[in-house]
């Protein structure tokens, strides 16, 4: 499904990503963890082409997409949801799904106009369930900003989803939830993986992501130090020490 | 009559407002969307209303055409300037686009100087008469203006809220990263931006030409000032300040003229934009929308 190699990203002397390559079958729960600042936001960030690779390519389905722009990557089956919530804010949330209908447009390649100005079709039954399925329905003409976290978290995700994408990228959808909310997540995540779309979970609750990931990756200054089953990354001394923390990296913060 | 005459120029000045209201959402819009000033965009506006005069003269046809030509050239203009000022220039850098919008300003003021002469031109009117309603009297260009201003105000406003379109554009202004990941190509609607403002500030610049019954080179320079002060007073990136901004900048602008005479009433009017900057900074309608 998504194919990383030798990927790397330096922000002046800081090597962010450094040489990171990954594959990712399609229909995985596919786990990244790291401490913080290992570089997992920043690999994110190269998928969706928000930053441009220093080095290395990226392929979706074997395709090269490594230099497309963002919207374009969109249309070819990548979405995500953000760290920090990027919502519509001043948008209702039903208006947050409607606007996300284009990149469906896009992908079917309808026309500018008929884009914007029409092509309803089936729009509202889509937006209808995708409220249900993330039980947003009784918000849907709350403004987004005016939403609790959960809400806003589950929103994104809806958002995301209503892209129909192929490889869906969540980057810690979990934090600043309670117990309660993170076995919903665990759920949806489920559902959206039997769905057929693979998964790319970001997380720092090691709880979920060892409960739900089939395969995870362990990133520690931008390179990868391990890559296995969750049972495995648990029983790897490297892990260990990158998330304990020795002399050298307690400094630079712990997950 | 002081009272009389005063109620008078309060009125004239709200009605003809309205112009300001829509150089004003221009120069408001941009910045909502892109969070940068063109600062060519009341010169691009006279411009247009030029160009309209001319095609006009060249080619006849009834004065009220004058108003959609300057429109349809006004957006013209827009799109030019979004090509040569911003696209290609990186948005990163907060002085570059400042600069090479006020480039295009003085060089849109240069050709327009020009190409006249620098001598004031006479712009056809579409109403004449007046209202008399005893003491008072309305000047039926005036409510013209003021009408057609208001008709482009509903018009803009419906395609902003109840468009996908509209809806695409406000999300850009929100959240310009997830707007691109959900399949909105920025410079698609910068681009647009451009014109719909640019035809906005065409259309005001004919409204202007037409309610004064001249264009001048002269314009130019207060009509960006005045576009700025609107922009200020509402509030940056805020449409229904700009509205009222207008109209009570238009509205200022008359009373001081009442008191004071035509050739102080700037004084005073720049005077009103320091009293907003420090006791009212974040404009009218101070805005609490925040983007990252």
């Amino acid at each position: 499904m998504l194919e990383l190699q030798n990927l790397s990203k330096y922000f002046g002397g800081v090597r962010a990503v450094d040489s990171l390559s990954l594959k990712i079958e399609p229909g995985q729960i596919f786990g990244l963890i790291g401490p913080n600042g290992s570089g997992k936001s920043t690999t994110v960030n190269l998928i969706t082409g928000l930053l441009g690779v220093t080095n290395g390519s990226i392929r979706l389905s074997g395709e090269e997409i490594t230099r497309l722009p963002t919207h374009v990557r969109l249309s070819s089956g990548i979405a995500r949801t953000f760290q920090n919530i990027r919502l519509f804010g001043q948008l209702t949330v039903w208006q947050n799904l409607w606007v996300a209908e284009n990149s469906r447009a896009q992908r079917e390649r309808t026309s500018f106009l008929a884009r914007w100005l029409g092509g309803e079709s089936g729009a509202r039954a889509r937006i209808t369930k995708a409220l249900e399925f993330s039980g947003l329905s009784h918000k849907a003409n709350e403004l987004a900003a005016n939403l609790a976290f959960g809400e806003q978290r589950r929103l994104e995700l809806a958002r995301a989803m209503a892209a129909e994408p192929k490889l869906l990228l969540l980057d810690e959808p979990a934090a600043g939830m309670n117990a309660e909310e993170i076995g919903a997540l665990d759920e949806r995540i489920r559902q959206i993986r039997d769905s057929g779309i693979t998964v790319l979970l970001i997380e720092h609750h090691m709880e979920l992501i060892m409960a739900i990931a089939d395969r995870i990756a362990v990133l520690n200054f931008g390179q990868k130090i391990a890559e296995g089953t969750p049972a495995e990354v648990q029983a790897n001394p490297a892990v260990r020490e990158a998330y304990l923390g020795t002399a050298e990296t307690s400094t630079r913060g712990t997950a | 009559m002081l009272i009389v005459d005063l109620v008078q120029s309060i009125v004239d000045g709200l009605l003809f407002g309205a112009t300001y209201a829509l150089i004003g959402i221009g120069f408001t819009l941009v910045f909502g969307v892109m969070h940068k000033i063109n600062m060519a965009y009341a010169a691009a506006s006279v411009g247009g209303a030029y160009a309209a005069l001319r095609l006009i003269t060249l080619i006849g046809g009834p004065a009220w055409a004058s108003l959609l030509i300057a429109a349809a050239v006004g957006g013209l203009f827009g799109l030019l300037i979004y090509w040569l000022c911003f696209r290609f220039i990186p948005l990163s850098n907060p002085l570059a686009t400042l600069m090479s919008t006020v480039g295009m300003f003085l060089l849109a003021e240069e050709i327009i100087v020009h190409t006249t002469d620098g001598m004031p031109q006479n712009y056809p009117v579409v109403v004449r008469g007046i209202l008399d309603l005893g003491e008072f009297m309305i000047r039926g260009d005036l409510v013209f203006v003021f009408a057609c201003a208001l008709l482009a105000m509903v018009i803009l406003l419906y395609l902003l809220y109840r468009t996908k379109l509209g809806m695409a554009t406000r999300a850009v202004s929100q959240q310009p990263i997830a707007a691109q990941l959900v399949g909105i190509r920025l410079s698609h609607v910068n681009a647009l931006t451009f014109v719909v403002t640019g035809m906005l500030g065409g259309f005001a610049g004919a409204l202007i030409g037409s309610a004064v019954g001249l264009l001048s080179p002269l314009l130019v320079v207060p009509l960006t000032i005045k576009g700025l002060i609107v922009t200020v007073i509402g509030g940056l990136g805020s449409i229904p300040g700009a509205i009222i901004a207008g109209l009570l900048v238009g509205m200022a602008e008359n009373v001081f003229q009442y008191f004071r005479g035509v050739t102080e009433r700037d004084i005073y009017v720049m005077l009103l934009l320091f009293v907003f900057l420090v006791f009212r900074p974040g404009g009218i309608f101070s805005s609490t929308v925040k983007r990252d």
